[in-house]
C-alpha cells in the first residue's frame, strides 16, 4: 500500500512489454501474492504451530500433491508439439515415479507418515477439507478449459518454490523435534525440479505472450495460481488455528493415526483447542519479582521469565475463562484482533502445557 | 575493600537457596551429597534464625528455596519453616525421601502453602532400592507417601540418582514416575562429591551403560511429552565438557548448612583453605556479596588456562572446584571433568577401570563416623600418559 508496485496494470491500454518486462511482472505478483506470505506459512516456518496443526497441513497438502499429475497430464492432453510433451512428461514421472515406492507423491506420503498418519487415511482424502478440494479442482478445470498459454503460464509459482523450500526445510528441522531430514525428502528433489520446470515454462510464456492481450492472459493466470495456493491455507487457518472451526466431516486432532500415536497422545494432555479451559495448577505461580523487577512464573525446579505479553495472558488464566474468552478479554484490552491473539496465545499455552505447568 | 567501583559489573542476586535443614535421615545412601563430617543435631539452627535467614533471602532476591537435608521433616518445626516461605511469596521445594515421619506431615505442608514435592527412589525393585537405601521396608512408605502427594493436588518430581547399581533400572524409573502420578523426573547421574567420592568403585557405571541410559531417556522423552518430563543430568567423568556447577560460582545459589555455614554448592567445604561465613554472625546479603568463600571463583579472574582464554568460560565457568582439588590437586584448575583439562584422559581412563572391576561394598553414610579415604587420583595413578 505505500511501496509502489511495479506490476503494469492489466487493463487494456497496457502496451506490450518487453520479455524481461513480462518476467519482472510475472515475479512481482509472485513477490505479493505467493503463499510463503501467508500467515500460516510464517506459522509452520517459525516452528509456532503445533503438531496436529502440522498434521493438518501435511494431510490438507496430499491432495494437492496427488491430483499435480493428473492437472500436468491435462496440459500435455492439449499440446500438439511432440517435442513440449517430451519436456512436460517429465513432470508426471518426477511426482509418479517410475515404479511403486518411487516419485514426489509416495515421497509425500511418506512425509504425512512421519508426523503419524496411517497411509491408507490419507490416500482416502476422506478428511481433507472442501475448500482444499475446491481449490485444486479449480485448478484442474483451469488447465482444461483455458489456454495452453495460460495453462503453462500457471504453472509459474514455481519460480518462487525455491526460496519457500529452504525456508521451510531449514525452519521445520530446526522449531519440529517430530520433523527429520528424512521425513522432508519431498523438498529435496523438489530444490532441483522446480527451478527446470520454471525454466521452461517461462521461456515459453515470454515467447508466446504476443501481445498486449496475451501477457495480460498470462498474469492472470499466475494470479489465479497463487490464488489456489492461498485459499488452502485460508481454509487451513480457519480450521484449525483460528477460530479453529473444523467443518462436520474434516480431520479432527486424534484421528486417522498410526495406533501407537493415536496411544501416546490420547495418554498425554493432548493440545489445547480454544475451547479449552487452562488453568495453573497448583505448583506453577505468577509473581513480580520486585529485585529484578520483572514477572516470572515459578514452577518445579525452573523460573520462567515473562514479556508483558506473557503476562497479560497468564494475568486471566483463572481456570474459569476459556482460551477463547481470554483471546476476546485481551482483544478488547489492546483494540487488537481476537482471532490473531488467539492464535498467538494457543502457542504459547501449549507451549507450556507441554512443560507441564499449565492444564486444562 | 569490597566498595562498589563504578566500573565493576552489577553482582547478580541468587534465585536459590539450599536450606539443609538438618543432616539427620533415616535413610544411608552411598552416594549422599552431605559431607563426611555431618552436623549434629545439637548444632542445628533454630526456628527463628531459619526465618530471618529466609527473610533475608527474599529481599535478596531467592525465588526458590529448596527445604532439603538430610531428611527435611526430620525437623519439628518444618511446616512453620515452610509457612514462611509461602508468606514471603518464596517457592518452597521439599526435598525429601518420603520416608520416617514425612507422610504424617504432609497434609500440614500442604495446608500451610508447599509448592513442590521432590521424592527421591534409591531403585525400582525394592529389595535393590532398600539395599542402596540402606534401609528396610523404605519402598513402600516411599508409595504411600507419593500417592498421599497427588492426591492433594501437589506437583510430584521423583528424583532417581543413577549408577551402577541401578542403571539397569532406567526404564522402570520412568514407569515408576508414570504410574506414581509425578510430572517430572530427574534421571540422575551421580555427581562424585562426598560420600559418592568415598564410594566411587562401588557406583561408577561403565561408558556402554552409561549411553543405553541416555538413549532410554531420549525416546522417553519423545513418547511422554506433555505427560512427562524428564531431566537428564549425565556423569561427569565420560562428558565432553564439565557442568556449571551450580549455575557458576556464586552466581545463582547459596547454600545454608543445618549449624548455619553458607557455601557456594554443596560441595564446597571440601576445599579447606575457603573462610566461610556463618549467618550467625553475617546477614545474608553481606555473605553473598562479601564472604571471602563467595568471592574466591566467581567471575573468571581466578581462572587458569585452559580455561581463562576459553570461549566456553562463562558458559561452564571451569566447571566445577571441588572436583578439580579432588582430581586435580588444585581447585583453580580446569575440572578434569573437561575434555580440555590435561587429566581428562586419565579421569575417564580411572572411570573405566573402576567401572569393570567388581564393585567394593558400600560405605554407607552415617553419623560420626571417621571415613578413612582410599580412593585413586589420577595424579598417583602409575598410568603411563
Amino acid at each position: 500500500m505505500t511501496a509502489p508496485f511495479p506490476t503494469p496494470v492489466t487493463d487494456e491500454t497496457q502496451r506490450l512489454l518487453s520479455p524481461d518486462e513480462l518476467a519482472a511482472a510475472l515475479r512481482d505478483i509472485g513477490a505479493r501474492r505467493y503463499h510463503n506470505l501467508h500467515p500460516f506459512h510464517r506459522l509452520l516456518h517459525d516452528g509456532k504451530l503445533n503438531k496436529d496443526q502440522v498434521r493438518a497441513w501435511a494431510l490438507n497438502r496430499y491432495y494437492y500433491q496427488a491430483m499435480i499429475p493428473i492437472k500436468d497430464a491435462a496440459v500435455l492432453a492439449r499440446m500438439e508439439d511432440a517435442g513440449l510433451r517430451r519436456i512436460w512428461r517429465q513432470r508426471i514421472v518426477d511426482h509418479d515415479g517410475d515404479a511403486p515406492g518411487d516419485g514426489g507423491i509416495e515421497r509425500w506420503l511418506k512425509l504425512a507418515e512421519g508426523v503419524g498418519f496411517a497411509r491408507d487415511y490419507v490416500e482416502s482424502t476422506q478428511g481433507i477439507l472442501s475448500a482444499t478440494r475446491f481449490s485444486v479442482d479449480a485448478y484442474v478445470h483451469f488447465v482444461k478449459e483455458r489456454s495452453l498459454l495460460e495453462a503453462i503460464a500457471s504453472s509459474l509459482t514455481e519460480m518462487f518454490s525455491p526460496t519457500i523450500i529452504s525456508e521451510r526445510v531449514a525452519g521445520m528441522l530446526k522449531n519440529y523435534d517430530f520433523i527429520t531430514k528424512d521425513t522432508l525428502a519431498y523438498f529435496d528433489k523438489r530444490m532441483t525440479q522446480a527451478p527446470r520446470d520454471a525454466d521452461f515454462a517461462l521461456d515459453y510464456v515470454q515467447k508466446h505472450a504476443t501481445t498486449p492481450e496475451l501477457q495480460r492472459q498470462a498474469m492472470a493466470a499466475l494470479t489465479f495460481k497463487c490464488n489456489v495456493l492461498w485459499t488452502q491455507l485460508d481454509a487451513l487457518y480457519f480450521a484449525y488455528v483460528a477460530p479453529g472451526l473444523i467443518p462436520p466431516d474434516a480431520w479432527t486432532p486424534g484421528t486417522g493415526l498410526v495406533a501407537e500415536t493415536a496411544t501416546a497422545q490420547a495418554a498425554g494432555t493432548g493440545t489445547l483447542g480454544p475451547h479449552d479451559v487452562p488453568r495453573l495448577p497448583r505448583g506453577v505461580r505468577l509473581r513480580h519479582d520486585a529485585v529484578r523487577n520483572q514477572h516470572v512464573l515459578l514452577a518445579p525446579e525452573r523460573t520462567f521469565d515473562l514479556d508483558a505479553n506473557a503476562v497479560a495472558v497468564l494475568e486471566v488464566v483463572d481456570g474459569t475463562r476459556s482460551v477463547r474468552d481470554i483471546a476476546g478479554l485481551l482483544a478488547e484490552k489492546f483494540t487488537a484482533d481476537r482471532t490473531v491473539i488467539e492464535a498467538d496465545i494457543l502457542v504459547m499455552l501449549n507451549d507450556l502445557a507441554t512443560k507441564r505447568v499449565l492444564e486444562r | 575493600m569490597n566498595a562498589i567501583t563504578p566500573n565493576a559489573p552489577a553482582l547478580p542476586a541468587p534465585v536459590g537457596l539450599l536450606a539443609e535443614l538438618t543432616h539427620r535421615c533415616p535413610l544411608r545412601c552411598p552416594y549422599c551429597s552431605n559431607p563426611l563430617e555431618l552436623d549434629r543435631r545439637s548444632g542445628e539452627l533454630d526456628t527463628a534464625t531459619w526465618q530471618r535467614v529466609l527473610t533475608e533471602a527474599a529481599a535478596l532476591g531467592v525465588l526458590h528455596v529448596h527445604l532439603s537435608g538430610g531428611e527435611p521433616t526430620a525437623r519439628n518445626d518444618i511446616v512453620e519453616i515452610t509457612q514462611t516461605c509461602a508468606k514471603l511469596g518464596l517457592y518452597s521445594n521439599l526435598i525429601t525421601s518420603g520416608v520416617g515421619g514425612a507422610l504424617a506431615k504432609l497434609d500440614a505442608l500442604y495446608d500451610v502453602g508447599l509448592d513442590h514435592v521432590q521424592l527421591s527412589v534409591q531403585g525400582v525393585d525394592a529389595a535393590n532400592a532398600e539395599k542402596i537405601g540402606g534401609l528396610k521396608n523404605a519402598q513402600p512408605q516411599k508409595f504411600a507417601f507419593a500417592e498421599r502427594v497427588t492426591q492433594l493436588g501437589l506437583p510430584l518430581t521423583l528424583n532417581s540418582v543413577i549408577h551402577r547399581g541401578n542403571i539397569h533400572e532406567v526404564e522402570g524409573f520412568i514407569d515408576l514416575a508414570v504410574t506414581l502420578g509425578a510430572k517430572r523426573l530427574e534421571v540422575a547421574h551421580t555427581q562424585y562429591y562426598g560420600w559418592a567420592y568415598v564410594n566411587r568403585a562401588a557406583l561408577m557405571p561403565n561408558k556402554a551403560e552409561v549411553d543405553r541410559s541416555i538413549r532410554i531417556v531420549e525416546a522417553a522423552r519423545e513418547r511422554l511429552k506433555g505427560q512427562l518430563v524428564i531431566d537428564l543430568v549425565v556423569p561427569d567423568y565420560y562428558a565432553k565438557y564439565p557442568k556449571a556447577c551450580a549455575g557458576g560460582w556464586g552466581r545463582k545459589l547459596m547454600n545454608v548448612t543445618p549449624a548455619g555455614k553458607v557455601l557456594p554448592c554443596h560441595a564446597a567445604e571440601t576445599i579447606k583453605q575457603l573462610e566461610f561465613w556463618y549467618v550467625t554472625d553475617h546477614s545474608l546479603g553481606d555473605i553473598w556479596a562479601n564472604s571471602p568463600a563467595f568471592t574466591a571463583y566467581r567471575g573468571t579472574d581466578w581462572m587458569q588456562e585452559p580455561c581463562r582464554s576459553c570461549d566456553r568460560r562463562e558458559k561452564d565457568w571451569g566447571g566445577c572446584r571441588c572436583q578439580a582439588l579432588a582430581l586435580a590437586g588444585d581447585a583453580a584448575a580446569t575440572d578434569p571433568a573437561c575434555s580440555l583439562s590435561p587429566l581428562h584422559a586419565k579421569v575417564r581412563d580411572l572411570a573405566t577401570e573402576e567401572a569393570a572391576e567388581t564393585p567394593p561394598d558400600y560405605t554407607y553414610r552415617t553419623i560420626g563416623s571417621n571415613v578413612q579415604s582410599n580412593v585413586r587420583s589420577p595424579l598417583n595413578e602409575e598410568a603411563p600418559l
